[in-house]
């Protein structure tokens, strides 16, 4: 699969890793569907976690624009 | 009989699940307005809070002030501040599941804390160790090379030793 975790061997989704969850949502700050991300159902659950982590702790935003 | 047994083994295996460690993961906001000196006195008071519940560390790091993405409202002695900046940090630890709770309870109750997450995690680190891709990397066969220009290569063509040496003497005579 090529994506960006397994392109970078990543294997856990940390929620302080800001720059790398932001390859994953959209300028509106929503979370891309896995058609856009090409991730593995397994790791889709894993950022959607992580971003919603994030989102929470005022990391990322819920909405942008 | 065989019921009984069979009703203190649950219990053994429910109890052996309740006292398992486990490892989570406590991210912080301290409030702008505490001073540096003064942050590490609150990390300190959550330290505390884990220990108390019979916890272990693994991993830390160190509060440090940031931008946050949205303000934060909090409710202080009747009024509604927002906070647009905070003091993040985050501890990694081993605990069972109450003393999570308890740990989860107790940063809440830190008046200094804005916002906390308890979660459980693993004990690997799991920061990704890669550097984010920028919107367009440059490669350097995009770099402008100079071309030289037909008409002039042409003029000028291969010199000779001859040519060489004259022109030479022209710079030299001076």
């Amino acid at each position: 699969m090529n994506n960006i975790l397994t392109q970078n061997d990543i294997r856990h989704v940390d929620y302080k890793d800001v720059d790398l969850l932001k390859q994953f949502v959209n300028p509106h700050g929503r979370i891309m569907g896995r058609r856009r991300t090409n991730l593995t159902a397994k790791q889709q659950r894993a950022v959607e976690a992580a971003i919603k982590r994030a989102r929470f702790m005022a990391l990322l935003p819920y909405i942008a624009k | 009989m065989a019921e009984a047994v069979a009703e203190t083994e649950q219990k053994t295996t429910a109890e052996a699940v309740e006292d398992a460690l486990r490892v989570y993961e406590v991210g912080y906001h301290i409030a702008p307005t505490v001073k540096d000196e003064e942050v590490e006195k609150v990390v300190g008071g959550i330290r505390a809070a884990i220990e108390k519940s019979g916890g272990s560390f693994i991993a830390e790091g160190a509060p440090s002030l940031l931008k946050l993405a949205y303000q934060i409202e909090v409710r202080e002695n009747g009024k509604r501040t927002r906070y647009d900046r905070a003091h993040f940090g985050w501890i990694k630890f081993e605990v069972t599941t109450e003393g999570a709770k308890a740990v989860s309870h107790a940063v809440k109750n830190e008046k200094d804390i804005i916002r906390s997450l308890v979660f459980r995690t693993v004990r690997e680190d799991t920061r990704a160790k890669m550097k984010a891709p920028t919107l367009r990397e440059v490669k350097r066969t995009d770099t402008i090379r100079s071309s030289v220009r037909r008409g002039e290569a042409a003029e000028k063509g291969p010199v000779s030793e001859e040519q060489l040496d004259a022109a030479l003497d022209v710079l030299t005579a001076d």
